[in-house]
């Protein structure tokens, strides 16, 4: 555990958003978790597949949660990672029939592995020029997947990829009905939440923080600035590559069509309509943003309107997000400090 | 098969400095890059095809058609959304323009389809040069980027507009001191934008045939590595930076394979953006 020199601490101290109402949202999580366990009662099956589908657009926006809400920096890489994860997967899968397990790890690993190399250049540029450098990578490796005929089948893609198999090596328990996957996707989503929870709250995460208000302070008073905003952009391409690594099994198939814009629009309107730098905002907001528009079955071109709007009135009227607002709203108190709306 | 792909990479390369160009100088007044700027283009291919289509209008009454259309668009979007930008951190633009991309982009696909459109309009009509033939068109292109250049160049060094341009990219706070209209000039900075996006757009349909809505996100990427290359707000330096990417990926497309050429601007972005900040030829901004 890297620990900054005493004198230091009330100062990175101040910076942190200091959680004071954990009993109250440990409550909310654990209802909303609750009420997903009974969803299955209530929702036939389009809605079961509704929340399937928001729930594994949930990890790649807890990705982007982490490298723009906690670091700060406007990636459009999310997708990419996505890519990476959802095409490692599936030639695991394809090729030596792995179980889900080793999958899902392996589509985090080695999104995470790709995002070194890549960090090493864009890590150094800021503002405009981050956000160009990340989405290069996308076009990049959309042109990959097309390109790489042998690996990928290019643009035909890859189909026919397994079922997620439960098993620690070989025979096991293959995921085929929807009951079921929902129920492994219930369970990988509250996996990752937790994950991100932990990771926020640790002293990692409260370097971002402090990173991300000043990078100059942070790095004044002992924070290796660069290495913590690699290890934040290194994980959220993990949880990216985790999310593709779920979508590919849930969806069978996989083409470059995945590292269009369309997915890493909705990724950000995620994220910044569910309040950015929250966790239940971002939870909310895949449910919100994604379950919503697939239960009234809205065509993709009204959706990237709704979304397109969307964006514009959330910077310029909200930009803490709209549950934070709510809430606010709802407890009438005066603005809260613990959603960063300045990042935006 | 040379001079096939010299002619290519000039007239890919002068739409890409005219798409380029309007982007450089809105940055240079805002501060902001615009996600959308691709799609003003694409606007602009469409609007002179629905006024061919539909009105029979010939080519050339669609090429000013087509920019007053998208100008009045321009205006709108920067009435509602650019000139709230002004003195906002970059993330704001980014996004605020990102939907705007998305909300033109698919406006015109659900208006249209979202199916190719053919374009049945410019002077295709192949002349001799040398051993080689080139269509009008690309000469006409060519041509008319030329004539953008040197005027724009002679705009922001001699006319009023053009100075007040100058003077807020280069410091806004003074700017307000000594009384500029600062939401004015960006306003008619992003329209000026938008609109040479828009003719570079009507200009290169005739070449490319084949539009669809989607057409300007590519361009709008593209434009990104060209402004990163000219220099932020150097408007020359866009013109050289324009056709070199213009000329590379016209080689790269014609020796190595046309699957590389999209490759190309990303290659060159990242690679500028890490070796010279500050573009390709000026010493002093960085980006």
């Amino acid at each position: 555990m890297p620990s900054a020199p005493e004198s230091t601490a009330p100062v990175l101290e101040s910076f942190i958003s200091v959680d004071r109402q954990i009993g109250l949202r440990a409550a909310g999580f654990a209802g909303l978790v609750a009420a997903l366990l009974l969803a299955p009662v209530a929702v036939g099956e389009y809605g079961l597949h509704a929340l399937i589908v928001s729930m594994t657009f949930l990890l790649p926006a807890l990705g982007l949660n982490l490298i723009l809400g906690y670091a700060g920096m406007l990636s459009f890489a999310q997708m990419a990672f996505f890519g990476v994860g959802s095409y490692v997967s599936a030639l695991l899968a394809l090729r030596w029939g792995t179980p889900f397990w080793l999958n899902l790890l392996a589509a985090a690993v080695a999104a995470g592995i790709v995002a070194v190399p890549l960090g090493v250049p864009a890590l150094r540029l800021r503002r405009y020029s981050f956000v160009m450098c990340t989405l290069g990578f996308a076009v990049i490796a959309q042109a990959v997947a097309k390109n790489w005929v042998s690996v990928t089948r290019g643009d035909l893609g890859l189909s026919g990829v397994p079922r997620p198999r439960l098993a620690l090596w070989s025979g096991g328990w293959e995921v085929t009905g929807i009951l079921s996957y929902y129920y492994l996707a219930l369970a990988v989503a509250v996996l990752a939440v937790a994950l991100f929870l932990l990771l926020v709250t640790s002293p990692a995460g409260r370097y971002l923080v402090a990173i991300r208000e000043d990078e100059t302070l942070a790095a004044s008073v002992g924070a290796p600035t660069w290495v913590y905003r690699m290890i934040a952009f290194v994980l959220s391409a993990a949880f990216a590559g985790a999310g593709g690594s779920f979508y590919v099994h849930y969806f069978t198939v996989i083409s470059p069509t995945i590292f269009d814009p369309f997915y890493g629009n909705t990724l950000l309107v995620i994220v910044l309509g569910g309040g950015l730098g929250t966790v239940g905002g971002v939870v909310a907001g895949s449910f919100v943003f994604v379950a919503l528009s697939e239960l009234l079955r809205v065509s993709p071109d009204v959706r990237m309107i709704a979304y397109g709007l969307l964006l514009v009135v959330i910077v310029f009227t909200c930009p803490e997000g709209f549950l934070p607002l709510l809430l606010r709203r709802a407890k009438r108190r005066k603005a809260a400090v613990e959603a960063p709306a300045h990042v935006l | 098969m040379l001079s096939d792909s010299l002619v290519n990479g000039f007239t890919a390369g002068s739409v890409y400095a005219l798409v380029g160009v309007g982007m450089t100088i809105i940055f240079g007044v805002l501060r902001a890059i615009n996600f959308a700027h691709g799609e003003y283009y694409m606007l602009g291919s469409f609007a002179a095809w629905w006024g061919i289509e539909t009105v029979d209008m010939p080519y050339i009454v669609s090429i000013p058609v087509a920019v007053a259309v998208v100008s009045v668009i321009a205006l709108a979007v920067g009435l509602l959304v650019m000139k709230r930008l002004i003195d906002r951190p970059f993330q704001i633009g980014v996004i605020a323009t990102l939907g705007v991309s998305l909300v033109l982009q698919n406006v015109v696909i659900l208006v249209f389809g979202g199916s190719y459109k053919m374009f049945d309009g410019g002077w295709i009509d192949p002349v001799e040069i040398g051993d080689t033939f080139v269509s009008e068109q690309r000469i006409i292109i060519v041509l008319a980027c030329l004539l953008v250049f040197a005027g724009l160049e002679l705009a922001v060094r001699k006319t009023r507009f053009g100075k007040t341009m100058r003077a807020v990219s280069q410091n806004l706070e003074a700017c307000r001191i000594v009384g500029v209209d600062v939401p004015r000039v960006v306003l008619g900075t992003f329209v000026l934008g938008c609109a040479l996006a828009a003719f570079s757009g009507v200009l290169t349909a005739p070449v490319i045939v084949s539009l669809y809505g989607s057409m300007g996100t590519s361009i709008t990427v593209k434009t990104f590595a060209i402004i990163v290359m000219g220099g932020v707000g150097n408007v020359s330096g866009t013109l050289l930076a324009g056709w070199l990417l213009g000329l590379v990926e016209s080689f790269v497309a014609g020796y190595l394979g046309l699957q590389f050429r999209d490759g190309v601007a990303f290659a060159a972005l990242i690679l500028v953006l890490t070796f010279l900040p500050q573009g390709l030829f000026s010493r002093r901004e960085r980006f």
